[in-house]
This record gives structure tokens, sequence and C-alpha cells, in this order.
């Protein structure tokens, strides 16, 4: 087991760098670093030549990405636009997108997973249709059309909610967010679910969890839904990372000071460092998720063995 | 897209040996496999293949006509936008904004006060443009690049599994908006170029899947041994039975790729004004929902069912697709 | 009687119509008895199996007729939480293929103990220790160490003894093996027989031995019957099945019994296919394999005619077939 986290973290080394480079590379060599350091206006040439020779953006791609790196493994990431550090810039946003995250995946545990055992255990029947179709529907509908309806609705016509959250972002506003990032995947989730309920409610083990005369619950929770879940832990795991980077929309849609904010505003006014910053850290939160996944995996399924 | 015609082993040995230059490999089919009916009383009906019998399937399933009637139906109104409206969606009249429906417009005015209904069916072409072309370049790309690694394996494999890997690191619509945030360009290209960047991985994971599937089966392995060149084994034998999942992913890809080209240009990176694109629109409305709802509704809708017909479409052909399904 | 089965009928939906895959059943088992159930795949003795334990799945299966007494109680009369509390404590059963049948993310000393938990309320320590005692029982080595190990990292032998130990736990009057050793290495097969023997006797259980396998019979049986298309056609003690057998069909299938004293000779095969469950041939479901069919074959369904005391034959021309 320790030797294989070992192997999977240096397998993680080139995917890292890879990531990073290509996001470093179209930052730097697509956009215009400097673009945003002279505020609305242009630089002129002069005081362009002079900031370019400032943040060593005069040396070449290689060379400026090494000295980024090194600086990020020290801790230091730059700073923003406004002369923040973009460390103080993560320490405010990425706690509110972790609990919107949270939120987000709860409600695929709860809701997902719920709705693909009712399901699973009923194929055919009027309410897995209705599910079963609900699922496309959400796949389908783009989470920002999603968002703006649900905003439309429930923040603007009924009044449950405030259409926009406060800076504070507690978790009792993030529930409508957290639903709308979790939508898509939600769908997944159910579907997945229902799948494997179906696929190993006609295994073996199950036919003899039942001739043990075990009561019903007991041949679902202990039988079936633990073989079942483990597809689905490992779907909502690597999820983690994709909403975490995928909270773009939904931040913007409620207003939300989160990553996905910090990211959209950095990328507006073309800074480099923010935006190089924070996805470094979402890539790296990807790559972890999945091998926290890939080790849990291991404890789910004892016929799994790590060499 | 490589349509190579299909023919699965049962065609061959049943049509008389469809590849008759073929001589080698196809013998080797016709003799592990001539199609007989039970307790050998001969050939009982004609030979079926895969792609005869998920047509079959298909006829029948509503879900798959529905789908692709909508889809019909959106290609015949981007090619001409003009035979359903009249007047051109860059009319504006300010006077107008946050209208209801009314004569002309049924769906209303938006903010701006253009007339939903025909900016509503110009989005179409939009769309429907960038998912195509998109899912072409993907395909192309992703299968070639996948079937390669898949078939010659070892370093060329490795290689691409790294690469992929690497892709699907970085969040899609955060890739989109460093990307084109730069791009100045109002056309479709740079959201096309993009989405072929990265989304070809997703493609060749699959593409690489089914050639190493496609590869170990016997009659590829008979037509190795008989000295079947690379490319032949490559284009004759492996491509037409890997290309089947291919052809599943890549349109529901299509669906997502659609209300991919909608996010962006909802933040404002993928087309711009005064390009016409549903995303475009529903941003654009989005600041005036309390008052006209209807100008943020029409396009919405239109996006959903547009990426719902072709998600449908896609579920449906794997299902045909998959005999273990049925 | 320990078990009765009268007259079951069961039908399947399916798709294409109705498979009726048990057409009047009838048997009989006794505490300390061996019946083997014989057939082909698609017999029906496996769905019969399954409705005696209550596992059948409904739908698509359904009941449509009969009485299945189990001392002296119709089972199907029952509500399912009594039915179930007769399940896995007074009858169990074990399955064919002991690898798919075990759960494979739970230890088996998990599954094991599981059936003190459950039926007897005890506690996970003390169903542990029971466990063990199960293990040494059916003669698994260092039962102790293995009780935490999940079953893919036993043998298939060991996998079938642990199903063995599972049927014992809380010594049911009946236990149904269903093709207990098919899926077995031919050397274990008899180990795993054996020993399923000998607990029988020692417990003085009822076995329903459900196989396709002759040869197994010979040495454990007591009774035989044979099913085909959903029906029994020959029931009998299983010395005088194998002096003479009274259907063609019983006839059929010993002369395809490999034997060392014909080597040489072509091996006699049953001509055709099982009958389509969907459409079973009217008369007697046999006729068209049969080589004794006659006319009356054709229109009449045979009823089961007694032979003797102890036997009966379901075809109109037993006689003939015990001389020929």
């Amino acid at each position: 087991m320790g030797r294989y986290v070992v192997r999977r973290l240096l397998q993680m080394i080139p995917v890292f760098i890879g990531a990073t480079l290509l996001i470093f590379l179209m930052v730097n060599v697509m956009g215009d670093p400097i673009a945003g350091l002279c505020g609305e206006r242009q630089c002129d040439p002069a005081t362009a030549a002079q900031l370019k020779k400032e943040f060593g953006l005069d040396k070449p791609v290689w060379q400026q990405y090494l000295t980024y790196m090194g600086n990020v493994f020290t801790g230091d990431f730059g700073t923003a636009f406004n002369g923040q550090k973009v460390t103080e810039l993560m320490a405010t946003a990425f706690p509110v997108t972790i609990r919107l995250t949270l939120v987000a995946i709860l409600f695929e545990i709860v809701i997902g997973i719920t709705l693909g055992v009712v399901t699973g255990l009923r194929r055919g029947s009027p309410e897995d249709t209705g599910v079963l179709l609900l699922t496309l529907v959400v796949i389908s509908v783009p989470t920002f059309v999603t968002g703006l309806l649900l905003q439309l609705l429930l923040g603007v016509k009924w009044g449950w909610i405030k259409p926009s959250v406060s800076p504070e972002a507690t978790f009792g506003e993030l529930i409508l967010p957290g639903l709308v990032l979790a939508s898509v995947s939600l769908a997944y989730v159910t579907r997945l679910t229902r799948t494997s309920i179906a696929e190993n409610k006609r295994s073996d083990y199950v036919r003899t969890a039942v001739a043990k005369g075990l009561p019903r619950h007991r041949v679902v929770t202990r039988h079936l839904l633990r073989n079942s879940l483990i597809p689905v832990v490992t779907f909502i795991g690597t999820d983690v990372g994709a909403l975490m980077g995928g909270a773009i929309v939904t931040e913007r849609i409620f207003n939300i000071h989160g990553v996905g904010y910090q990211l959209y505003q950095g990328i507006l006014r073309q800074n480099t460092q923010t935006v190089v910053g924070f996805v470094t850290v979402l890539v790296l939160v990807f790559l972890l998720a999945n091998l926290i996944v890939d080790l849990l995996y291991a404890v789910l399924d004892p016929r799994i063995r790590y060499a | 897209m490589p349509e190579q015609p299909y023919e699965p082993e049962g065609a061959i040995a049943g049509t008389g040996m469809g590849g008759a230059m073929d001589l080698g490999a196809s013998e080797a089919v016709t003799l592990e496999k001539t199609p007989g009916g039970p307790d050998g009383t001969g050939p009982a009906e004609k030979p079926r293949s895969l792609w005869s019998d998920a047509w079959r399937d298909l006829r029948r399933n509503p879900v798959f006509i529905l789908s692709a009637l909508v889809i019909l139906f959106l290609v015949f109104i981007s090619l001409w936008p003009g035979a359903i409206t009249s007047g051109s969606p860059l009319t504006c009249d300010l006077a107008k904004a946050q209208q209801g429906s009314g004569p002309g417009a049924p769906f209303g005015y938006n903010g701006q006060g253009c007339n939903v209904y025909t900016r509503t069916v110009y989005g179409a072409r939009t769309s429907v443009t960038v998912g195509v072309l998109a899912t072409l370049g993907v395909a192309v790309l992703g299968s070639v690049l996948g079937g390669l690694a898949g078939f010659f394996g070892r370093s060329w494999d490795s290689l691409l599994s790294r690469t992929t890997d690497i892709f699907f690191a970085i969040p899609v619509v955060l890739g989109g908006l460093v990307l084109l945030s730069v791009v100045t360009s109002n056309t479709v290209w740079p959201v096309i170029g993009f989405m072929v960047l990265l989304g070809w991985p997703q493609i060749s994971r699959i593409a690489r899947g089914s050639v190493i599937t496609a590869k170990q089966n016997d009659y590829v392995q008979a037509a190795r041994a008989l000295g079947a060149s690379n490319s032949r084994l490559l284009l004759r034998h492996i491509a037409p039975n890997a290309v089947a999942p291919v052809i599943v992913v890549a349109t529901i890809a299509l669906g997502t790729y659609i209300a991919l080209e909608a996010t962006l240009s909802y933040l404002g990176v993928g087309l711009k004004p005064p390009s016409v694109s549903w995303g475009i629109d529903i941003s654009a409305a989005s600041p005036y929902i309390r008052n006209a709802p209807h100008a943020l509704l029409w396009p919405s809708g239109a996006l959903a069912i547009t990426v719902l017909a072709f998600i449908m479409l896609g579920d449906a052909v794997r299902d045909a697709l998959d005999p273990k399904l049925r | 009687m320990l078990l009765e089965v009268r007259d079951l009928h069961v039908e399947f939906r399916t798709r294409d119509g109705i498979a009726k895959a048990v057409n009047g059943v009838s048997y009989a088992v006794d505490a300390g008895e061996t019946l083997a159930v014989l057939g082909e795949s698609g017999s029906g003795k496996s769905v019969t199996a399954q409705a005696v334990m209550g596992i059948l799945d409904m739908p698509p299966g359904r009941i449509t007729g009969g009485e299945i007494l189990f001392k002296g109680r119709d089972l199907l009369k029952l509500k399912e939480d009594q039915r179930r509390s007769v399940r896995g404590a007074e009858m169990a059963m074990i399955f064919q293929d002991a690898l798919s049948s075990l759960n494979p993310v739970l230890s088996v000393g998990d599954q094991l103990g599981e059936m003190f938990v459950v039926h007897r309320g005890m506690s996970r320590k003390d169903a542990r220790a029971k466990a063990v005692e199960l293990m040494d029982r059916v003669r698994i080595p260092a039962a102790r160490e293995r009780v935490r190990q999940y079953p893919h990292q036993f043998s298939g032998g060991m996998r079938q003894r642990i199903m063995i130990a599972m049927a014992l736990a809380l010594e049911p009057a009946l236990i149904i093996a269903d093709e207990p050793t098919t899926a077995l290495d031919v050397t274990v097969q008899a180990q795993v027989m054996d020993l399923l023997a000998e607990l029988q006797r020692e417990y003085r259980m009822g076995l329903i031995l459900i196989t396709h396998d002759l040869g197994v019979v010979a040495d454990v049986a007591d009774r035989i019957a044979v099913m085909y298309a959903g029906r029994i056609v020959e029931s009998a003690p299983v010395h005088d099945i194998y002096k003479a057998p009274a259907h063609p069909y019983t006839r059929g299938l010993l002369d395809s019994i490999p034997r060392l004293d014909q080597k040489g000779q072509e091996l006699y095969a049953i001509k055709g296919l099982p009958p389509n469950l969907l459409h079973i041939p009217p008369g007697c479901p046999f006729h068209p394999r049969c080589p004794m069919a006659q006319d009356v074959c054709r229109t009449d369904v045979p009823p089961l005619y007694e032979v003797s005391a102890t036997r009966g034959s379901a075809c109109h021309f037993w006689r003939e077939c015990l001389h020929a």
C-alpha cells in the first residue's frame, strides 16, 4: 500500500507539471501579462518594458515557469492586480468554494443516491421512468440555465431565498447555489446508482442473502448497497475536483466571492499571477482527490490489491 | 469520421465473402462463424449485422424518432432561418424593450428591444454549427490519436495516456475562459478550435479502448498471422469494429458542446455581440430577469431542447448498439 | 413428511409470452432422506427449489397453483416475515457457484456470523466465535485466522465448504443443494459431496440434491425424481432406476453416461433440444424426442402412472420401457 501511494504520487508529478505548464503557456503566451497592470489604458512602451523586466517577463517562458514554480513551493503565489497577495485572495476565496462544494457533494450523496436506489430497486416502474427522464433533462440543461431559472423562480418570483449570496456565504445561503452546482453530477449519480443497483440486485450473492432469511432492509443496506456504491463513490470522489473548478458559472450567477469569482476576475483583468496560482491549486486538488478515490477503492472492495 | 462500411463476421460469411480480395482474413472468419440454425439445419435466416439490428431497434424507438425529428428541424432552421422568420435578428428597437409578445414577435422583445423569436431561431445556426464542427474535429483527432496509440501500444500508448491525464486535470470551463479571453476574433472558429483542443482526449480514450479490444479478436490475430499489413489491419479489420463506441460518445458530446458554447458565450468569452447565440441572449436577458423573464426563457428553452435532443439521440443509439443492455 | 410439494405450478412472464416453468410438480422428502432431482437446464428443477425456499423473483415469476407443505404448514400461505424466519433457519440452500454466491466485500466470518446475529440475536463477537466453529466443522484449516478473509481468498472447494457451513449454521431440517459440485474440479467434487452427505447423516436433515449429473446421484441419493419440461416424469428409489428406468427420458439420461466397459463405442445422446417453455408440445412433452413415441403421446398428457408403491412414471408405455 505504501509503495503504491509513493508510485502514484510520482506519477502525479508529470501530470501536475504538464497541466500547470499548459495553463502557464496559455496565460503568458496567448495573453499579454502586463496588459492588466496599467489599469484600463494601454501601457506605453517604456513602462511596458520596465514592467516586463521587473516581472522577469523578458526571460524565456520556461525560465519564467521554473521561477514561478520555485516561488510557489516556498508559498509565494505572487500578487494580484490590486496589490493583494494571491495567497490572501485564496484564503478568502477557498473557504467559500469549499463550503459550496460540500453542499453540492451532500446533495449528490443524499438525493442522488436515494433516487438511484429507489429507482434501481423498482426498475420499469412509473417512478423510475419519471426520474430517468428528469435526469436526462437535468443533464441536458446547461448549469447556467438551471441556475438562472431557479434564481428566477425561488429568488425573484416566490421570494424563498435571496437571489444573491452575501460575502460571508454561509451554508444556509449556499443551499440553492450548491444544488445548482451539483445538478448535473446529481443526475449522473442517480443514473449510476440506479444501474449499479439494478445490476447487483440480480446477483447471486443477493439471492444468497435472501435465502439466508435476512430482512429486506438488511439485504439492501448491507449486501446490495455496499457493492453497488463502489462505482458511485469513485464518481463522487473524482467530482470534487471538477466541482471546485466548475464553480465559475454558479458563483457568477449567485454572485458568490469564491474561487470561480476570483478566477473570472483574474482572467478578465488578465492577471497572470491570480489565474495561474488558483489553477495550480485546483489541479493539485483534482489530482489528490483522484488519489484518495483510488485508495478508497481498496477499502471498499477487498478484491482490489495494490502492489 | 471513418465511415467504413461495417462488416461483422456473420455478414461476411453470408454474403459470399464481402471482401473477396481479402482472402486470408475473411476465410478465417468464414470458417469460424458460419451462421447456422440450431442443430445444424443450415442458415436459418438472413445474417444480420450490428448496424442493421441497431437500425431496426432505433426505428421503433419513440425517443429516437422524437429526438431525430427535433434535430432535423434544427438543421433546417439553421440552414434556412428565413423560412420561418421575417426580419433580421439584428434589427432592434429600444422603444420596444422588454415588451411582451406582439404581432410578428410571438416571444416578445428583450432588454435591447430585439425580437426574441427571430433571435432564438437564428441562434440555432450558431449552436448547430459549433456542435457539429467541434464534434467532427474531436472525433477525427481523438480517434486517430487514440486509435494509433491503442494499435501500436507501448511508448505511444503511455505518451497518450499521460497527455490525456494532463488535459483531464484542467476544468473545461476554466480552460475556455483562459484561452478564449484573449481571442479578439468574433467567429465560431476559436470556440470550435478550443473544443477540439480540450475535447479530443475524451474520444481518444474511447477509441484507444475499443481498438485494443478489437485488436485482440481472433479474426484480427488471424489476419495478422496471415501477413496483413498494419494499415490494412487498422482500416479494414479494426476501425469498423471500433467505430461504434466513438459514434455513441460523439453524439452525446455534440449536445454537451452546444451547451458549452452557450456557457462560454454566457460568460462573455465565447461568441460576442453582434453574433447571435443563445448563450449571449441568455446572458443579456439575465439582468432583466424581473421584468422580462420571457427574454430569458425562450432561448433557454431552445438551448435545453437542443442539447436534450442530441443527448437522447446518443442514448438511444447506445442502447441500440449495445446488445448487452437489451 | 418433512416437506411435501403438491401440484406446484410456476410461470414466468417474458417479453415473448408466458413461460410455463413448473407444471404440476409433486415430490416429498423426509428427515434424513436424500432426494435427487434430475434434469436438463430448463427442466424446472431449480425453479421448484426456489419456490420452496421462497426466493423466486416475483415478478417476473408467479406461483399459479399448488401447495408447499413444510412440517405440515403450507409455506405459500405464510406471511412474508413468517416465511423469512423459516428461510435460513429451518431450511437452507447451497448454490452452484460459491464465488458469485458469497458477497465479495464482506469477510466470510461476517457472512457466516450474520445468520446468528439475525436469527438468534447474538452479539457480533459471539457470532464470530460461532463462525469459526462452523468453519472447523466443515474442515477448513486454520479457521481462526481465515475467518477474517474474503471469499476470493479461498479456493473453489473451500468456498463451497463455506457455503455448506452457512447452510448448516442454524441446523436446519432441510437443505436444498442446487448443483453444489458442478463448478468444482473433479477431484474436489467427491470431497465436497462426501462432506455434505456426512453432515446430512449426522444432523438427520432432509436433503434435496439438484443435479444433472447421474454419477453423483448414485452414491448419495435415496430417491430420484426426474424432471422434464416442468414435470416429474419419473420418481423412484435410486436402485430401481439404475436397474431399469420406467421412462424413455430416464433411459436416455442413463445411456448418455460414458462407461468404461463400452470404450470405443459412440456415446449415446438424446436427440433434439429441450422444449421451449413458451410453447410446450401438446401431449407428452417428451414425444418429439422420444424413440418410443406413438400417436397417443402426441395428444394425451400422460399422468404419473403408479409403477409400484414407491415408484411412478409419466409415460404411456412405462411397461414397455421397463422391460426393454
